[in-house]
């Protein structure tokens, strides 16, 4: 049945990419990716009676299974030196090269046979990421369908010559790969997987193929291949010491002082250039260019989620050392400079790629503070950001098909035109910041767990006010307008509802259920006698800290309840226009001021760009990120 | 459970009564200070009874939703205090209060509101991480953030904590709307903002929201409080003097811009709690 259940989400999302890219009607295509979402749903929750497990495959369709991943390793090596040449980029020829020597070294020079090792394995944590890539993955592919119509519709692109095949091809093709990489035990599975998600990625920013979105999916293909590089250094490095690939075994044997860390540092560096910590970010800002659906795949449930997935999976192995120092630091150091970054922008495609960066670095923070309180923390702000973040991100796509823009400041009085969309993305925003949700309980243990550490939570602390600036300037922007009282609902393809309407009760019931995702799927994975939190009567609480959760919850709903009973009766009360000081005139917005002349009143946000900008801090904030990389990797040494 | 749910309705009856109190003591002082007679002290309960009464207006339905929702939050964050809950939670719980204000600030579209949003979120900005700072000061001290273990310490936090306590000062100041940290709104006739962040709030919703302050203000000297949680006499005494210097910056200042607040209250206040907890980690 495991064996069965694993084959499903891992090869058959392949094929069903190749159906994707062999259908040519809208409609079979569509209804391919919907099956696929599906049984992709429906088969991680059946992993979770499951696991933990770990097995090893012998053959797909009577292949070997190691033959197949030597042999795609050069295939996809070979695939993206094509791109090399074809692009001319320096820098990929050199990190392509780099890694072909290294995995041919390997497997020619220095791989012995003996796989008597399980190559698949799926604890908690695994299952927590196959359940996210698989379930918001898959809401994202649904998002897709009525977008792509739309944006190929809006850049007048034929039907007939329809670029929509390669792109379900690769996406889905994208959610095979990540389910692998959750799920692979093998050092070798695992860097074929990374690779794959790589090349998916390149493909996936490059797909509209203009200017822009050729250099930036170059940019992306450079960043993640030195990440690539970090890697097979580091499993070659590993392998020559320890004579194992099987992960299990590292972080059983390894912790031992007797071997180097820096292959470990090199894991690390690999999981920063994925989630695009800084100096890395710029390849993830340039994803924007892509399809929104691409930026919620990559930013979201999957791509970036691979980088903290490593180095989480890798901390048992560096508790207490330099190492972790290091990455908790660089962690809160990347919440603190997205955030600043975040406040500086307009942009609010680029306010959500500067925020995941920034969360993700609170993740990693988490990572390298290395108590089970801090896992739980990292793992919950996992869960919590990938189901809010998706859900943003399709809310922008949403809104940006509708007005043609993703400022913010075009979006203000979004509520008159786009209601349910524009409520969707405030509840969004509310998950993202405020108690009771889940992102805000992992924030919550991510502090307490950082407390000792004064560096760190000075970064967190600063981090996390200058988070709730920009979230709440935007949540106000949305809700902004002379409002009378009267809309129309909007109308939107089912396919574009049923994802966002899911995700934003994901967000609110999840968080409702945190304690028993906590006790369910975080404690057994703890493999500890410490339990970092106990439960009672849906109450977080430990020595030191205490948050109730589902008291919250209640009560937050009963807030709700009579809020939103305030906005009723609010509705009966007279509605004026705003002050402006002077009268008014019935032009909304407008005085009549000096020589009764008429005024414009005007107001913008504020976003700091002589403090915040882009310009300013990018700079200082990738040499300060690349020196404590430097240290993080040569200190090592 | 039932002593629970009475004390709670105690708490959210009795605090904004206190809070009433302690604007109605500092409007008379202040004035004092001005030589002035000022209004008399149940004078705070008047305004808001009085608008209560008014018709209600809005000039966005949001408005009302963030006003109860602001309201929520303060008494929510306060009766968690009383129940000697976890201090970052309250914090954040307090947060949830604060960032509705503004919210329902930023659904009008008048310049004043807006511009009054940004600056009580650059407000925002400027205080919250001093007060986490201040409550992971305590929790290095006591290991513990929850409040009950702060009351069992058998020593004024003061003693070891007295720059924490004078970066709470900071936090405080912002938080009561005093000079010169304020900018969004203040208390006095010198905003050229009109109101500020309150423009146009009005009638009932203005009332909510000001009742809702009452709890924030109690709320901060109830942390002011916690530095000196052996007895309630030194906790009141200690209270009592910061407000008095409260009052007496509020009338000796004048108001500044939030660039120079947002740089001199981070620059003094990190400075401030680093040295504080070095200082703690090496005795």
């Amino acid at each position: 049945m495991k064996e069965l259940l694993v084959f499903i989400l891992i090869v058959s999302p392949f094929m069903f990419a190749v159906l994707c890219s062999i259908i040519k009607s809208d409609k079979i295509r569509s209804f391919v990716v919907l099956a696929m979402g599906i049984i992709l749903s429906v088969s991680s929750l059946l992993l979770i009676t499951k696991v933990p497990f770990s097995f090893s495959p012998k053959s797909v369709f009577t292949i070997k299974v190691n033959h197949i991943i030597e042999v795609s390793d050069f295939l996809l090596l070979f695939l993206m030196l094509f791109f090399a040449f074809k692009y001319k980029s320096i820098l990929i020829r050199i990190f392509v090269i780099f890694q072909m020597v290294f995995v041919s070294y390997f497997d020619f020079f220095l791989k012995q046979n003996h796989s008597d090792y399980p190559t698949i394995y799926c604890d908690h944590l695994s299952l927590i990421m196959v359940l996210i890539i698989s379930i918001i993955g898959s809401l994202i592919c649904f998002q897709a369908v009525p977008y792509m119509k739309e944006h190929e519709h809006h850049l007048n692109i034929h039907p007939a010559i329809s670029k929509q095949r390669g792109f379900f091809f690769v996406m889905v093709l994208f959610l095979g790969a990540m389910n692998g990489l959750a799920l692979s035990n093998d050092m070798m599975f695992f860097y074929f997987f990374f690779e794959v998600t790589t090349i998916c990625s390149f493909l996936l920013i490059g797909h509209d193929q203009t200017e822009v979105a050729i250099k930036n999916s170059i940019r992306a293909l450079w960043m993640n291949s030195l990440g690539g590089c970090a890697f097979i250094v580091a499993i070659v490095w590993i392998y020559s010491q320890i004579g194992t690939l099987d992960i299990q075994e590292i972080i059983r044997t390894y912790g031992n002082a007797k071997y180097y860390v820096l292959p470990l540092a090199l894991i690390c560096l690999a999981g920063f250039t994925k989630s695009a910590q800084f100096p890395f970010q710029s390849w993830l800002l340039g994803a924007m260019v892509a399809p929104t659906p691409v930026s919620a795949l990559l930013h979201s449930s999957t791509m970036v989620k691979v980088g903290v997935y490593i180095v989480l999976r890798f901390s048992p192995v560096f508790k207490g050392i330099f190492l972790s120092q290091c990455v908790a630091l660089c962690g809160a150091f990347a919440f603190l400079a997205g955030a600043a970054l975040a406040v500086g922008q307009s942009n609010g495609k680029k306010v959500l790629a500067y925020s995941t960066i920034s969360n993700l670095g609170l993740i990693l923070a988490c990572a390298g503070i290395n108590t089970p309180a801090a896992h739980t923390a990292a793992i919950l702000l996992i869960i919590f950001h990938a189901v809010t973040k998706a859900l943003l991100f399709m809310c922008v796509g949403t809104i940006e098909q509708h007005i043609a823009s993703r400022d913010i400041e075009d979006m203000r009085g979004l509520y008159a035109e786009m209601p349910i969309t524009a409520l969707i993305t405030v509840m969004g925003v509310i998950t993202m910041i405020m108690p009771p949700f889940g992102l805000l309980l992992g924030k919550w243990m991510a502090m307490e767990a950082a407390a000792r550490n004064l560096l760190v939570i000075l970064m967190v602390s600063l981090g996390s006010a200058l988070t709730v600036m920009y979230w709440a300037r935007w949540a106000g922007t949305l809700m902004s307008d002379p409002f009378a009282g009267k809309f129309k609902l909007e109308s939107q393809p089912i396919l574009t509802w049923i994802p966002l309407l899911s995700l934003c009760s994901l967000a609110s019931v999840l968080s409702f259920l945190a304690p028993l995702v906590y006790t369910k799927m975080i404690v057994p994975d703890l493999n500890s006698n410490f339990i970092p939190f106990d439960i009672h009567r849906g109450i977080f609480e430990n020595s030191y800290g205490q948050f109730p959760v589902v008291p919250l919850c209640l009560i937050a709903i009963l807030g709700f309840g009579v809020a939103v009973w305030a906005v009723k009766s609010a509705a009966s009360s007279r509605i004026v226009p705003p002050y402006l000081s002077g009268a008014q005139t019935a032009e909304p917005g407008t005085f009549t001021g000096p020589m009764n002349q008429l005024v414009k009143s005007e107001a913008r946000n504020y976003y700091l760009s002589r403090i915040f900008g882009e310009k300013r801090l990018t700079t200082c904030i990738n040499l300060a990120a690349g020196v404590w990389l430097i240290l993080m990797v040569g200190g090592t040494l | 459970m039932i002593t629970d749910l009475v004390l709670a309705i105690f708490c959210i009856v009795f605090v904004p009564v206190l809070g009433g109190f302690i604007s109605g003591i500092d409007r008379i002082i202040t004035a004092r200070f001005q030589s002035r007679v000022g209004p008399p002290l149940l004078q705070p309960f008047y305004d808001v009874i009085k608008l209560f009464g008014k018709e209600k207006v809005v000039v966005n339905v949001w408005q009302a939703f963030c006003a109860y929702c602001y309201i929520a939050a303060a008494s929510i964050s306060i009766v968690m205090f009383f129940f000697k809950s976890d201090l970052l939670l309250i914090l954040f719980v307090q947060a949830v209060g604060a960032i509705f204000l503004v919210v329902g600030a930023l659904s009008s579209t008048s310049p004043f509101s807006q511009v009054g949003a940004h600056r009580e979120l650059l407000q925002i900005l400027s205080y919250e991480p001093l007060l986490v700072l201040v409550v992971v000061g305590m929790y290095l001290e006591v290991d513990s953030f929850k409040i009950w273990k702060i009351y069992e310490w058998n020593e004024p936090l003061i003693l070891k904590l007295p720059f924490l306590f004078i970066v709470l000062g900071y936090a405080l100041t912002i938080k009561l709307r005093k000079s010169p940290f304020d900018l969004s709104t203040s208390h006095h006739a010198h905003q050229e903002l009109v109101k500020g962040v309150l423009t146009d709030y009005s009638g009932p919703f203005l009332g909510l929201i000001e009742i809702a302050h009452w709890y924030e203000t109690v709320l901060v000297l109830g942390l002011c409080s916690l530095f000196w949680a052996t007895n309630w006499i030194g906790g009141f005494i200690l209270v009592a003097i910061t407000y008095i210097l409260e009052i007496i910056i509020d009338n000796v200042s004048a108001r500044m811009t939030w660039r120079w607040m947002l740089g001199y209250v981070w620059a003094m206040g990190i400075t401030l709690s680093v040295v504080n907890m070095v200082w703690l980690s090496l005795v």
